[in-house]
C-alpha cells in the first residue's frame, strides 16, 4: 500500500485526468472495447449481420439473460451470488402457463404478471432469509434452493404447457416504429437499474455491505434488510425473465432457462462487477450481457459449431476471473 | 549497559546504510532523499506523521520496494536492487502492525510455519519444533506460561506479539523491524514488550522501532531518526534531544497545547446509563452523559470499556437495566440511533470504520445518504458539497474526493471516518480510540474536532487506552476494571496514577476520592 506523502497535487493536467479515467473505468472500457472488436469483425466478415433487423433481434434475445443479470448484479454487489435465477424463472414460467391452460383468457394476464412477480419475490426473500439467518455461503444456500426448485418444476409438468392467450404474446411482438416495445422497455430498466445502485440509498448500501458488512453496520446501514432486499430483487427479475420466456416461446417450457444462472453469474463478472462484492457497475453487467448476447448470435452467423461454443464460453469465463483478482490475494 | 554502548558506537560500522533514497508512486513523491543508517545492537526509533515515509522506509529495507535512486548498503557491499530474498539472507524481520498469525494453528506451528523442522526422512520433526519453540519463547522471556501447543486464537494480545516476535527470531533475524508494537497492548504488557527489545538489543540485535507514543522512544530507544514529507529532518541521540524538538522536528512547530481548552458550560442529560448488565462481561454500570461535556471511559484491553461504548448504540446484547437517550430507550440498532443523532465512530478504522476499496466520497456519505437525497434519489450536487465541505473541515489530504481510502495515511483514514460522522450532526458522539496509531498532528486536529462538538452542546464518550488524552479531554473519568466501574474522577483531581490504580484494580473507589 502507498502512502500519500504531499496534499492536493497541482491541477492535473488532459492527460493525467485521462489516465485516472482510464485506470478507474479499466473493465468497462475493456468490454465495451471487446463488443466493439468482436462486432465490427462480424459486420465485416459478414453482410447478415449487418443487417438492422439483426441487430434488433440480438437486443431482443439479450432481453431474459439481461433481466436476470440485473438481478444478478445486485446480489453479487453483496458478495453473495444467486444460484436460484434460473429456476425461479421456470418455476413462474411454469405456473403461469398452468393458469393459462386452465383458462385461456387475456383478462387473466394483469393477474399474472402480478402472481409471477409475487412467487420471484417470496424465492428471493427466503433466499435472503436463509442467507442472514444462517451466514452460510450464498453459493450453497441459492443453489439448495435452485434444486429444491428444480424438483418442483418437474412436479408441475414435465410436458410443454399450452394455452397461452394470443394477448400475452404481444409481450414478444409488440413494436413501435419497427422496434419491439419489449426492448425499448428493457433499455429503461437498465437505465433504472443503473440509477438505483449509484444514486438510492438501498442502492449504495450495496456496495457497502458488499465492502465490509462490519463497516455497513457501524455506517448506519441495515446490513440484513438490505441483503434481503437484494435477493428479492433478484427473485423478482428472475420471474420477469420466466415470464418473458413464456411470452417468447408460447409455451410452458419444462427446461426454460436452464443454464442461465451461470451465464448470468458471466455476464456480471465479465463486465467487471466484483465476485467478491462492493465493486462494479451496472452499466458493466449490461457490457457483459450484450458480449455474451454477440458472442451466441456471431457463433449461430458462423456457423461455429456448438462444441466450440461451449469451449470458448468456458475460456471467457476463465479469463474473466483470473482478470478480477481476489481482494486477498497478494 | 546503554551508556557503555553509546561510547563505543562512534566507531562501529553500521550495519545498514541508506544514502539519499527515493521513492515515488504515480508522481507522488513517498521518499524524496531519506538517509538512515542503522548500527549493531542500537534500538534506533522511527518517528514521523502519518504519510512521513516511515512504511516505505521499512519495505525499502525489507526489500519490498526498489528505490527510484540512493544507495543501500549492507555490511559494506552496496546494493542497488535490493531483493526481499536479499534482505532475508541478510537477517532482515518485521514484526508487522496487524499481526500475520493463523488463529487456528498452535504456536510452534506458527512459528515455524514457513521452514518447518524435518526429520531426514522428510516429516516434520516435531519434538525439535516443540523444543526450539521453548527455547526461543524462554529467550523472549515467555517460555513459562505460552505453551508451544496451545493455539494462538487463544492467546491474548500481548502473548501473540511475542509469538510474533519468535517468528521473527525463528530465522535468526539480526535486523529486527517493529511497526507500532505498542499500538494494541494493553499498558500492562509494555514493560514486558519492553524487556523483550531490550534483551533482543544486549544480544547484539538492531531494532528498528516505529512509535506514535514518544514516552516510549524516551524510554527504550539509543537513537531517534525524525521523517517529515519524505525527508529525514534529523537523527539524533534520544539523550541529547527533548519531547518538544522531536515534536517540532515531526509537525515543523511546537505543539504548546495538543488539548484545547474545556467548555464551561455543561447541560442537561443526554445519555443516562441505569444498571447495566451485558452477557458475561459487564455488570452494574451508571452513568450520565451530559450536554457540552466528554465522558473519559479508561480501562485496561477487556475490561469492559468498549462492550459499554458499543451497547449505547445497541451493539451488546443487554441482559437487564437500561440506556436511556433524551429519555427515551436507546434503538436498538446503529443505523437507528445514528438516525437520532446518537452515533458510534469506532476503533480500529481498517475493521469498522471504512470500506477500504471505496472511495473518500463513498465512505464520507455512506451514513448520511437520507440528508443528501430528494425523493429518494442522491444528489450529485448535494453530495459533493457536503464531501469538499468534510474534507475542508478536517483537512483531509490528499484533498480528492474519489482517492481510495486503503490509499490514505493512518491519520487521513481516520480524519475520514470521523467527517463521516460529523456530516450526520449528531447530538451524542461516543468515541471509541479515536487517535489510536496516527500522528500527533492528527490527533491534535481531532482533538480541537471534539472539542468544537462538546462547545456546541453535544454530549462526547470517548473510550481510550491512551492515559494523557483522557486526562487532556475528559471533564469526568471512568475507569474499568474486569466490568465494572472502579471509580470516577474529575478533571481537577486526575492523574495517571490513579487512573492506573483503579484500572490495575489496586485501589477501589473509596481510597481514590
Amino acid at each position: 500500500m502507498k502512502t500519500m506523502t504531499n496534499g492536493q497535487v497541482a491541477n492535473p493536467s488532459f492527460w493525467q485526468k485521462v489516465r485516472v479515467f482510464v485506470k478507474s473505468n479499466v473493465s468497462i472500457l475493456l468490454i465495451y472495447g471487446l463488443i466493439l472488436v468482436v462486432g465490427i469483425g462480424t459486420a465485416v466478415l459478414s453482410e447478415n449481420f449487418r443487417q438492422f433487423s439483426n441487430l434488433v433481434s440480438l437486443f431482443r434475445q439479450s432481453i431474459v439473460l439481461g433481466l436476470l443479470s440485473i438481478g444478478q448484479s445486485m446480489v453479487v454487489l453483496t458478495g453473495g451470488m444467486d444460484m436460484s435465477v434460473a429456476m425461479t424463472a421456470r418455476i413462474v414460467n411454469l405456473v403461469v402457463a398452468t393458469f393459462f391452460n386452465a383458462n385461456s383468457i387475456d383478462a387473466l394476464i394483469l393477474p399474472m404478471l402480478l402472481l409471477g412477480g409475487v412467487i420471484g419475490a417470496i424465492i428471493g426473500a427466503f433466499n435472503g432469509f436463509l442467507v442472514t439467518r444462517t451466514h452460510a455461503n450464498p453459493f450453497i444456500i441459492t443453489f439448495g434452493v435452485a434444486s429444491v426448485l428444480r424438483g418442483i418444476g418437474l412436479a408441475i409438468s414435465n410436458v410443454p404447457i399450452r394455452g397461452v392467450p394470443s394477448g400475452y404474446l404481444k409481450i414478444y411482438d409488440a413494436k413501435v416504429a419497427g422496434i419491439p416495445v419489449n426492448v425499448i422497455v428493457m433499455l429503461l430498466i437498465w437505465l433504472s437499474a443503473y440509477i438505483f445502485t449509484t444514486r438510492t440509498r438501498p442502492g449504495r448500501a450495496l456496495f457497502a455491505v458488499g465492502g465490509s458488512e462490519h463497516v455497513a453496520r457501524f455506517s448506519a446501514i441495515r446490513v440484513n434488510k438490505t441483503l434481503i432486499t437484494a435477493y428479492v430483487i433478484s427473485g423478482v427479475f428472475a420471474a420477469l425473465g420466466g415470464m418473458f420466456l413464456l411470452a417468447r416461446s408460447g409455451v410452458g417450457d419444462p427446461s426454460a432457462a436452464e443454464g442461465l444462472d451461470f451465464q448470468s453469474v458471466v455476464a456480471v463478472a465479465m463486465g467487471g462487477i466484483s465476485l467478491y462484492g462492493g465493486k462494479g457497475s451496472i452499466f458493466g453487467a449490461l457490457g457483459g450481457v450484450i458480449l455474451l448476447g454477440l458472442l451466441s448470435n456471431v457463433f449461430n452467423i458462423l456457423q461455429i459449431d456448438v462444441y466450440y461454443q461451449q469451449l470458448l464460453l468456458g475460456l471467457i469465463v476463465l479469463v474473466a476471473v483470473a482478470a478480477y483478482r481476489s481482494p486477498r490475494s497478494l | 549497559m546503554v551508556e557503555t554502548k553509546a561510547a563505543v558506537r562512534e566507531t562501529i560500522e553500521p550495519i545498514i546504510f541508506l544514502r539519499d533514497i527515493q521513492k515515488s508512486f504515480g508522481g507522488i513523491h513517498a521518499l524524496s532523499g531519506i538517509s538512515f543508517d542503522l548500527l549493531p545492537g542500537e534500538i534506533h526509533a522511527l518517528v514521523g506523521e502519518n504519510g512521513a515515509g516511515k512504511s516505505t522506509l521499512i519495505k525499502i529495507i525489507s526489500g519490498a520496494y526498489t528505490p527510484d535512486s540512493g544507495i543501500i548498503e549492507l555490511d559494506g557491499k552496496q546494493y542497488r536492487d535490493f531483493t526481499t530474498n536479499q534482505a532475508r539472507a541478510l537477517g532482515v524481520g518485521i514484526v508487522y502492525q496487524e499481526f500475520t498469525l493463523l488463529p487456528e494453528l498452535s504456536v510452534a506451528e506458527n512459528i515455524f510455519l514457513a521452514e518447518q523442522p524435518l526429520h531426514s526422512y522428510g516429516l516434520i520433526d516435531m519434538k525439535e519444533r516443540y523444543e526450539k519453540t521453548v527455547e526461543l519463547l524462554t529467550r523472549l522471556g515467555a517460555g513459562g506460561h505460552i505453551s508451544p501447543n496451545t493455539l494462538v486464537k487463544n492467546l491474548t494480545v500481548g502473548e501473540q506479539q511475542l509469538v510474533e516476535i519468535a517468528k521473527a527470531l525463528a530465522t535468526d533475524a539480526r535486523i529486527l523491524i517493529m511497526d507500532e508494537p505498542s499500538a494494541v497492548l494493553p499498558s500492562n504488557d509494555m514493560e514486558r514488550l519492553f524487556n523483550v527489545i531490550r534483551t533482543l538489543r544486549a544480544e547484539g540485535r538492531s531494532i528498528i522501532y516505529i512509535s506514535h507514543r514518544l514516552s516510549e522512544i524516551f524510554e527504550l530507544a539509543d537513537r531517534v531518526t525524525v521523517l517529515k514529507d519524505g525527508q529525514t529532518m534529523a537523527t539524533k541521540y534520544v539523550a541529547d534531544t527533548y519531547h518538544g524538538e522531536l515534536v517540532r522536528l515531526m509537525v515543523g512547530r511546537e505543539l504548546t497545547d495538543m488539548y484545547p481548552p474545556h467548555n464551561n458550560t455543561i447541560g442537561n442529560v443526554l445519555l443516562e446509563v441505569k444498571d447495566l448488565y451485558i452477557e458475561g462481561t459487564v455488570s452494574d454500570i451508571n452513568f450520565q452523559v451530559h450536554e457540552g461535556e466528554v465522558l473519559g471511559l479508561a480501562g485496561l484491553g477487556g475490561s469492559g470499556r468498549t462492550t459499554v461504548a458499543r451497547s449505547l448504540v445497541g451493539l451488546a446484547k443487554i441482559l437487564s437495566g437500561k440506556v436511556l437517550y433524551l429519555g427515551k430507550p436507546v434503538p436498538s440498532t446503529p443505523a437507528a440511533a445514528a438516525e437520532e443523532g446518537l452515533v458510534l465512530i469506532p476503533e480500529d478504522r481498517k475493521a469498522y470504520g471504512l470500506v477500504l476499496n471505496q472511495s473518500m466520497r463513498f465512505n464520507i456519505v455512506l451514513p448520511n445518504l437520507r440528508q443528501l437525497s430528494l425523493r429518494g434519489i442522491l444528489r450529485g450536487n448535494l453530495e459533493k458539497t457536503a464531501v469538499h465541505e468534510s474534507v475542508d473541515t478536517l483537512k483531509i489530504k490528499p484533498a480528492k474526493p474519489e482517492i481510495t481510502t486503503e490509499n490514505l495515511s493512518g491519520g487521513n483514514q481516520q480524519k475520514v471516518v470521523v467527517a463521516k460522522w460529523l456530516l450526520s450532526k449528531p447530538r451524542v458522539v461516543i468515541f471509541d480510540e479515536p487517535t489510536r496509531g496516527i500522528d500527533v498532528g492528527a490527533k491534535a486536529e481531532i482533538y480541537q474536532h471534539i472539542r468544537d462538538l462538546t462547545n456546541k452542546g453535544v454530549g462526547v464518550v470517548m473510550a481510550s487506552s491512551d492515559l494523557p488524552e483522557l486526562i487532556g479531554m475528559s471533564d469526568r473519568i471512568l475507569v474499568f476494571h474486569e466490568g465494572r466501574i472502579a471509580g470516577e474522577i474529575s478533571r481537577e483531581e486526575v492523574t495517571e496514577e490513579k487512573i492506573m490504580q483503579l484500572a490495575t484494580g489496586i485501589v477501589t473507589s473509596d481510597a481514590v476520592a
